[in-house]
């Protein structure tokens, strides 16, 4: 940006003269003009929106700890393809599962989170977790803003994605990529501007897609009800078919579909990545875990949706805009899978936040008119890049840069205790590397993972996150065991387990029954958050 | 109007690159995506039926003729507590099983009240001839499936006891990969066919494999080290070898020996056919070492094992109360096992000695009412003592015959 007053005299009435100076002596910056280029150039609200995205990134790497489950397995998954130089055709990590088929959809998300553990450690998880969160708010958040001028209707967005969304942003792992790629992919087939670029931005997000999580097809879904939504519209409009494929955006929006489709071939797998996203979604093992159940009001995010839900019926009811059938496909399409099962929850937060911040705007400006279009400056940009620099700066992710991952174990695992959450079993793994078990472990579902992570070398985990690749009998075996039902303690024999590594949490039974045993058990190890038992003869 | 015909082109170009990409990702796709593709939105399943280049099952060879274990006397008086002496009515596929593996399917009595191998086989392989002993109510031994042919097994009246107990069964006795299954609609079905469905519905984690193992090794050593079951997992001996070796070693069908036994045939398979990896094939014999030095010390004074002997010297210095039929199960397998297992493994030969002599006059002491109680576990008596002398029961028992031909009379008296 380059201001100068030479060009502005110029413009000046050659009568009157230029008052390059102030009755005080200082410069007169009113006769400054914006020289920035146009699309360079943002609003306050732009600024102001920008800094509560900031303190929600903030916000998501200060206050939110890492979860125990899930992220720990899939670095795992990672070090193994890094490891190995190759992507396992077979369940690689536990012995229970040896010889059951993997198709990993995650793949590319679990390397690039494992590099970049290895170069700045657990800040570095924190920083995709909380730009995660950040860039899918900001996708809906900054086209609202835009396309309302209302910064109450943008920040209303951030907030209500959030609250409903807030249980299933808790875990990181790799849909969070698959999220941050569908509210892309969702602003950009949403805005207000069809852009050829997005012919070309579309599948290529989907290619990254393909390889970071096999969400993909949520995108290729909800692409899909864009098109049929708006092909609707059109005829109704029309009442004639021939028109339905003549209007531009429906036909850019079939091509797209299709592209994306297509684009998401570009894997590893091929076609199979297709197949593999429906047996995981179908496989009965998922069907015993709390968040593959449906979504009811006895949830807090059901709730909270359910009240959105509500708010947005309402909106429909008042809202002057036009409701188009798109987001009625989107969000009762979407709304049902959240039905079926709570995780789709996450995909049907943004857009409902969307479409409710959309038309509370509209009833806005219905009521009290259209808020005046800001002014927009090359000088507030340049505040906004400040902004978000001093955001990332003060970043963990900054701070392990600047000052390097610690080398000292205590200190690095003072440091993991900081980040993550209190579920978390590192004094467990602390006394398993201290006293390896012999032979097959048995671990709770939600410790399997850090368990794998940071356990001894060539340690036996039962079972892990990832529920689609332990074979049947050994899942139910597991639950049986866990909720100390039937002949739980016959199955420790039969599977010859000498250790037995659980949490706290809902496992007391568990931790009671085998303080019950104590010619068999002897706890070696308890804190607030779990136990660690050993057989006294090894199998 | 210039527009129209360019958008028709472009729209044409994305129809024939989408195809494409389909087409070309079908073609570059493997093997194994392509039998996920199928399973996930054609419904079929991944396994393939497994090559089998043998018509007659292998069978392991006892390594050792002693007649200082057992003597031809002995041993005739063995096989004769446990001659198939089955009535016609109720016959329990679990004992033919057990008798069918040791006499074969080619066994033959003077003794009229003896089933012979073949009918025994029959039994077994013919849905009428099932029907006959246990009548219309009763549901098939056979079921017949789309994809095959399978066993009914479990507790239940009229089934087959274990899983695959049937298939290691009839394979041990000798039946060709041609025999005819006829089940309930007489389907054109053989004994391939049986293999072929137990090998696709084979689950790894289920609760006992051994004769699973057995059957599956008698048939696809010489061909198969690996398959692909219905679920798309791959199994190979090496897993079939770890999950035998998995847990604690009493926790197995008859006191765990079973295990041992199919963990033996396995490595007297590998011996021939390289079916396990060194590693694994190193475990098993580590493990059978164990198991070697554990009936080493567990042995009591008069040469029985109990179904504790995993327990050691333990066992021995703090016996527990036990029915005799248990230590006959113990004894009986541990002796079956080691008449096929290698010199290294065997605990030193007087324990051989001393656990045979024991078991033998147990049997004989044993009333036919006792014997028919038991007949399942008296019958690994009888195989175990033929192959300490290297000899098929039936080839044994047909020469005996020849010698000490059939008298109804004696026979009544005994």
């Amino acid at each position: 940006m380059s201001t100068t007053i030479e060009d502005l005299a110029l413009e000046q009435n050659e009568t009157s003269p230029v008052q390059y100076q102030t009755e005080d002596g200082s410069p007169n910056v009113a006769l400054l003009q914006d020289r920035s280029p146009k699309w360079m150039r943002s609003s306050r609200a732009a600024l102001v929106l920008t800094s509560a995205l900031g303190i929600l990134f903030l916000f998501a790497s200060y206050m939110i700890p890492i979860w125990h489950t899930d992220i720990w397995g899939h670095l795992s998954y990672g070090r193994w393809i890094w490891e190995h130089g190759q992507l396992p055709d077979t369940e690689p990590l536990m012995p229970l599962s040896i010889g059951v088929s993997m198709i990993d959809t995650a793949w590319l998300s679990q390397l690039g989170s494992y590099l970049l553990y290895g170069a700045v450690g657990v800040s570095g998880i924190k920083f995709i977790f909380a730009a995660s969160i950040v860039m899918t708010a900001g996708c809906i958040s900054i086209p609202l803003l835009k396309r309302t001028n209302n910064l109450w209707a943008a920040l209303l967005s951030v907030g209500v994605f959030f609250w409903v969304d807030y249980q299933q942003l808790l875990i990181v792992r790799p849909q969070l990529a698959g999220l941050v790629c569908f509210a892309a992919i969702f602003a950009m087939a949403t805005s207000y501007r069809w852009r050829r670029a997005y012919t070309i931005l579309i599948p290529l997000l989907f290619v990254l897609w393909a390889n970071l999580h096999g969400s993909f097809v949520v995108g290729i879904a909800v692409l899909g009800a864009l098109c049929v939504g708006r092909a609707i519209d059109v005829y109704l409009k029309t009442k004639r078919l021939k028109l339905v494929f003549a209007e531009r955006r429906t036909r850019e929006l079939f091509l797209v579909t299709e592209l994306a489709a297509a684009a998401a071939l570009i894997n590893p797998y091929g076609l199979a990545i297709y197949s593999e996203v429906f047996a995981i979604s179908s496989n009965t093992n998922l069907q015993s875990l709390l968040e593959w159940d449906p979504l009811t009001l006895r949830m807090k995010q059901g709730r909270a949706a359910a009240a959105i839900a509500l708010s947005l019926v309402f909106l429909y009811r008042l809202s002057p805009r036009r409701v188009s059938f798109s987001e009625v496909l989107i969000l009762v399409g979407l709304g049902g899978g959240a039905l079926w099962t709570s995780r789709m929850i996450v995909w049907w937060a943004p857009v409902a936040a969307y479409y409710a911040s959309l038309h509370l705007a509209a009833v806005w400006a219905n009521w009290r008119g259209f808020p005046t279009v800001a002014e927009r400056k090359g000088s507030t940009t340049i505040a906004l890049l400040g902004i978000l620099w001093i955001f990332i700066a003060i970043s963990p992710m900054a701070d392990a840069v600047r000052h390097g991952v610690p080398k000292d174990h205590k200190q690095a695992l003072a440091k993991l205790r900081k980040n993550v959450s209190t579920g978390t079993p590192l004094d467990a793994v602390e006394y398993l590397k201290d006293n390896p078990p012999v032979g097959q472990i048995f671990n709770t579902y939600e410790w399997g993972d850090y368990l794998l992570w940071a356990g001894p070398k060539d340690l036996q985990v039962f079972v892990a996150s990832h529920a689609h690749l332990i074979p049947t009998e050994v899942w139910n075996d597991y639950l049986q065991i866990q909720a100390t039902a039937g002949n739980w303690s016959d199955k420790l024999d039969r599977y010859g387990v000498n250790a037995v590594v659980i949490d706290k949490q809902g496992r007391s039974n568990l931790i009671e029954a085998l303080e019950g045993l104590p010619a068999i058990w002897e706890k070696k190890f308890a804190n607030n958050t779990g136990a660690v038992f050993y057989r006294k003869k090894p199998i | 109007m210039k527009s129209r015909p360019s958008h028709f082109k472009s729209f044409l170009c994305v129809q024939v690159l989408v195809v494409a990409a389909f087409v070309l990702a079908f073609v570059l796709t493997d093997v194994q995506a392509k039998m996920h593709l199928q399973k996930e939105f054609l419904g079929k399943e991944p396994f393939t039926p497994v090559p089998i280049a043998i018509q007659q099952p292998l069978r392991i060879k006892p390594l050792y003729d002693r007649p200082d274990i057992v003597s031809d006397e002995d041993l005739a008086a063995v096989l004769n507590q446990i001659l198939p002496r089955f009535e016609n009515e109720h016959m329990k596929p679990n004992h033919i099983e057990h008798s069918l593996r040791t006499w074969g399917i080619h066994a033959t009595f003077q003794n009229p009240e003896a089933v012979s191998g073949m009918t025994m086989l029959k039994f077994l392989t013919d849905h009428a001839s099932y029907m006959e002993s246990w009548g219309n109510e009763m549901k098939p031994l056979l079921e017949e499936r789309p994809t095959g042919i399978a066993i009914r097994w479990g507790a239940e009246d009229g089934a087959s006891y274990h899983h695959d107990h049937w298939l290691a069964c009839v394979t041990e006795a000798g039946a060709t990969l041609d025999t005819p299954i006829y089940g309930p609609s007489g389907r054109d079905m053989t004994l391939q066919n049986v293999l072929q469905e137990s090998l696709r519905d084979f689950r790894l984690d289920e609760k006992e494999t051994e004769w699973t193992a057995m059957g599956f090794g008698l048939w696809i050593a010489p061909t198969a080290k690996a398959w692909v079951g219905s679920e798309g997992r791959k199994f190979s001996f090496d897993l079939l070898a770890q999950r035998l070796m998995r847990g604690q070693k009493q926790l197995g069908v008859c006191s765990g020996t079973h295990r041992v036994y199919s963990l033996m045939m396995l490595i007297r398979l590998d011996d021939e056919y390289d079916i396990l990896s060194d590693s694994i094939r190193g475990a098993v014999y580590r493990d059978l070492e164990q198991v070697r030095d554990m009936i080493t010390a567990s042995q009591f004074e008069d040469g029985h094992w109990t179904e504790n002997w995993p327990d050691g010297k333990n066992a021995v210095e703090n016996p527990i109360e036990t029915e005799l039929y248990k230590s006959v199960i113990a004894t009986g397998h541990h002796l079956e096992w080691l008449s096929i297992a290698p010199p290294e493994l065997h605990p030193p030969d007087a324990q051989i000695l001393k656990a045979a002599k024991w078991i033998i006059q147990v049997t004989k002491d044993q009333t036919p009412e006792e014997i028919k109680q038991r007949y399942t576990f008296f019958s690994h008596v009888g195989a175990a003592l033929a192959n300490w002398r290297q000899v098929h029961p039936a080839d044994f028992w047909h020469k005996w015959e020849t010698e000490h031909p059939y008298q109804p009379e004696t026979a009544a008296a005994e």
